[in-house]
């Protein structure tokens, strides 16, 4: 938590939303009710991901693990080299604990499983951006 | 931490007494001694003031006797030495007390000044050396230095006489004053002696306090301890700390030894206490854990959510010389220090029985599921057809005890007793399914499925159907409650107003019911497969009676394995151009020979290269006997008992025991079967069977 609460002083957390599923991406864009939330990306993989992050530096991400190209911990991995400080959310269906502690271990931030509610998901991403 | 904080405060105390303790008694040896060394001062001085009031009076005396030896002229010489002894003895004990600088002064003073006036009277007295007397023949005169020493004398005897009471008071008061000063020197020694005392015992008891606390608070701390140490014996999950090296701590509590049966935990590291209890994978994500737990991302309900180790399987020694397997659930929080995380407070439960409990309650729960489809699956079926079902099982369970009780020696033997078994379940599995009896259909599965890993084993003896007899005796139980149930049912339709007047009549079984549970079924298995398929049944009601029964076995079969072989999915169709959903066809038909039931779909046909491959899988054929079967041989093989092209074996088919039934039976009848097939088009089965007496028949 020690780097969280600096990187979004007095301007809009930007979110980068990475789903292989358009309904869960849209499903998160509108669950999420946070006015110093501002989604810049959407990705439907790891690759798309990547790209996306560069240009758009965003400081939150939400991740989905199971995707075609680039999975998420493969993404995590390379996120996390490119962008230290970004903070991971991760949100998948995979009920292996293994996984999840797997995208810990590569630096994801926070775990949410699916199928989640709008509450779980505002309360998981505020927990990442204060 | 509270008692170590008491405990150093308590030193701290008992420290600073004893200082003060040894000061005050320092103050009050030294003043002490002060005192004492004054006072033995005192007592000399006033030993030589009481010396002194005595010569006054003495030196008094002494001039009067003097001078009563000149008046007698008697000899004078030793009254004259001690007159100057005690002259020169009064001297000398002035001048020590003058010594002395802490004398009442004034009656020092006012005696010195009193002695000084005896001085210039004395001294005549005193320095006389002559001879008083002059001695002549008769008698004896004083001489003339004689009379001048008795005038001396008178002088002096009549000064003292005037002086020596004041002197004497003067000395007195000397005394006195003394006195008062030993006295008061000695009041202080008192006081100082009582007030040390006093100190002592005030110190004292403040110890003797100090002690009782510290013995109260050892005490407490005993008892915190043995408290401690009994929780950590009674408590039912085992607890443990480890520290930064993921190593367990010194103290743990006695369920931890239950639980993994060991008890040198002591610096044992945390993948040392799950190795070979779990998988390697588990075990590596275990660890990657344990270390997260460090990190400063692992938030508490982060981590809870994360952790793989909720509910684990374990398998541990039994202390049978066998492994059992348990379930554990580990729980992680972390204890905070002023540096981050201190220790990791593990806590571990053995949910062994909380696990087969749930396990329980969702297979019941299930099983009522499984129950109430039934009922509702009986409330849509007509009941005249679940009798005939009923009938037809109870029969085969005759025929399976008969089975069951026929002797068998060796395997030949008991392989014929398992495929007869293998038969009868699975044609009753077949048609209860048809009929939606989902809870028999799964009985008669799972009997299958016991039959068959029997079929595997070669060494075989009579107690190895012990199980499949227990398991019978269940379906047996199962069928009689499914037969009270139809019968109140049909009890309850009866009664109804609406209830229609064909099923008040007793109606055997026929080609209309036949054709009802054949549509259930295809619905069934279409919805089941994700196939969609329309089965179009034709000339059933041809159908002679006692053809009925074997006719109805094989359609279901055929049915079945049309469904699951036969017809391919929605995709595999749309990509061969054919209609979207398959057409499965059924005809009976009078021929010249007697009767003909045609049975074909427009499916992926038979491969006869897969069914080869199928046969080798199955070890009905090798190899080389498989590379020798020209297709029409091979397209038989769908005929041998055992024998599927299916790997995994569901409900409906793989299990390789159906066409052979079907064959069986067809023969049974005289008839013949045959199959012919165009790969990737259809798949049509044609059997003949030989014509009824017309007895029968009518």
């Amino acid at each position: 938590m020690s780097s969280a609460p600096d990187t979004h002083a007095g301007r809009m957390v930007r979110l980068l939303i990475v789903d292989d599923s358009n309904i869960v991406r849209r499903r998160i864009e509108r669950s999420q009710h946070f006015d110093d939330l501002e989604v810049v990306g959407t990705a439907a993989n790891g690759i798309e991901a990547l790209e996306l992050a560069r240009r758009t530096d965003p400081d939150l991400v939400t991740m989905d693990l199971t995707m075609p190209q680039m999975d998420g911990i493969e993404c995590i991995t390379q996120l996390v080299r490119m962008k230290p400080e970004v903070r991971i959310l991760v949100i998948s269906a995979l009920a292996d604990k293994a996984t999840a502690v797997e995208a810990m271990e590569r630096g994801a931030n926070g775990f949410l499983s699916k199928p989640f509610t709008d509450r779980q998901l505002n309360e998981a991403i505020a927990e990442l951006m204060y | 931490m509270l008692l170590s904080d008491t405990d150093r405060n308590r030193r701290v105390l008992t420290a600073a007494a004893g200082t003060v303790l040894a000061v005050v008694m320092g103050l009050v040896l030294i003043i002490g001694f002060r005192l004492a060394t004054q006072i033995r001062a005192s007592v000399g001085n006033l030993q030589r003031a009481s010396e002194l009031q005595t010569y006054p009076e003495l030196i008094s005396q002494q001039l009067t006797a003097l001078r009563q030896r000149l008046d007698t002229l008697e000899y004078t010489g030793h009254v004259h030495s001690e007159l100057s002894a005690s002259v020169s003895g009064f001297n000398s004990d002035l001048a020590s007390l003058q010594r002395q600088t802490d004398l009442d002064s004034s009656a020092l003073a006012g005696a010195t000044v009193l002695w000084r006036n005896y001085t210039p009277v004395l001294a005549p007295v005193l320095a006389y050396a002559g001879e008083p007397y002059s001695d002549s023949a008769t008698n004896s005169t004083l001489s003339r230095s004689g009379r001048a020493f008795y005038a001396h004398v008178r002088r002096a005897e009549l000064f003292a006489a005037a002086n020596s009471t004041a002197l004497h008071d003067q000395l007195a008061a000397i005394s006195t004053s003394l006195q008062a000063q030993t006295a008061s020197a000695a009041a202080r020694l008192r006081l100082l002696l009582s007030a040390g005392v006093l100190t002592v015992l005030l110190l004292g008891a403040a110890a003797a306090y100090l002690q009782l606390a510290r013995a109260r608070g050892e005490r407490a701390a005993r008892e915190a301890q043995e408290q401690t140490r009994d929780i950590l014996a009674t408590v039912r999950e085992g607890f443990f700390l480890l520290d930064a090296d993921y190593r367990i701590g010194a103290v743990w509590s006695q369920a931890l030894s239950q639980i993994f049966g060991r008890n040198d935990f002591a610096g044992l590291a945390f993948e040392e206490l799950l190795r070979d209890k779990v998988s390697s994978e588990t075990l590596a994500t275990a660890t990657k854990f344990i270390k997260l737990l460090w990190g400063e991302r692992a938030h508490e309900n982060l981590m809870k959510s994360i952790n793989p180790l909720g509910q684990l399987e374990v398998s541990v020694d039994n202390g049978r010389n066998g492994k059992e397997t348990r379930f554990l659930q580990f729980d992680f929080h972390r204890v905070m220090g002023p540096k981050g995380v201190k220790h990791v407070l593990c806590s571990v439960g053995d949910i062994t029985s909380s696990v087969l409990l749930s396990r329980e309650l969702q297979e019941a729960q299930e099983s009522a599921h499984s129950q109430l489809d039934m009922m509702v699956s009986m409330l849509h079926s007509d009941p005249l057809q679940i009798s005939a079902f009923l009938e037809t099982a109870a029969a085969g369970l005759k025929h399976i005890n008969a089975i069951l009780k026929e002797p068998a020696r060796n395997h030949g033997e008991f392989s014929k007793k398992l495929a007869g078994l293998a038969r009868e379940l699975h044609a009753m599995k077949g048609e209860s399914s048809a009929l939606n009896l989902m809870s028999i259909a799964q009985r008669a599965h799972q009997l299958e499925d016991m039959v068959g890993e029997l079929t595997g084993n070669t060494d075989l003896s009579g107690k190895d159907f012990l199980p499949l007899v227990l398991k019978l005796d269940e379906l047996l139980a199962h069928l009689n409650g499914v037969r009270e149930m139809t019968l109140r049912l049909t009890a309850l339709k009866e009664n109804s107003p609406t209830a229609q007047s064909s099923a008040l009549a007793p109606r055997a079984s026929g080609p209309a019911e036949l054709a009802t549970t054949l549509q259930t079924l295809a619905h069934k298995l279409s919805a089941e497969h994700h196939k969609a398929f329309a089965l179009t049944l034709h000339g059933l009601e041809d159908c002679p009676p006692q053809y009925l029964s074997t006719v109805k076995d094989c359609l279901i079969q055929m049915l079945r394995n049309a469904a699951v072989h036969g017809i391919e999915t929605d995709e595999v169709r749309r990509a061969g151009a054919k209609t979207e959903a398959g057409q499965v066809r059924a005809e009976f038909r009078r021929v010249e020979s007697g009767f003909e039931l045609l049975f074909e779909d427009d499916g992926a046909g038979l491969s006869p290269e897969s069914l080869k491959e199928a046969a080798v899988r199955k070890s009905i054929l090798t190899a080389q006997q498989a590379a020798a079967l020209d297709n029409r041989s091979a397209l038989a093989l769908i005929f041998k008992p055992g024998f599927s092209t299916r790997t995994e074996v569901t409900m409906d088919a793989g299990r390789g025991t159906g066409m052979d039934v079907v064959a069986k039976a067809v023969y049974g009848l005289g008839g013949k079967i045959g199959v012919s097939t165009n790969p990737g088009r259809f798949t049509r089965f044609k059997i003949a069977l030989p014509a009824v007496s017309e007895s029968a028949v009518a």
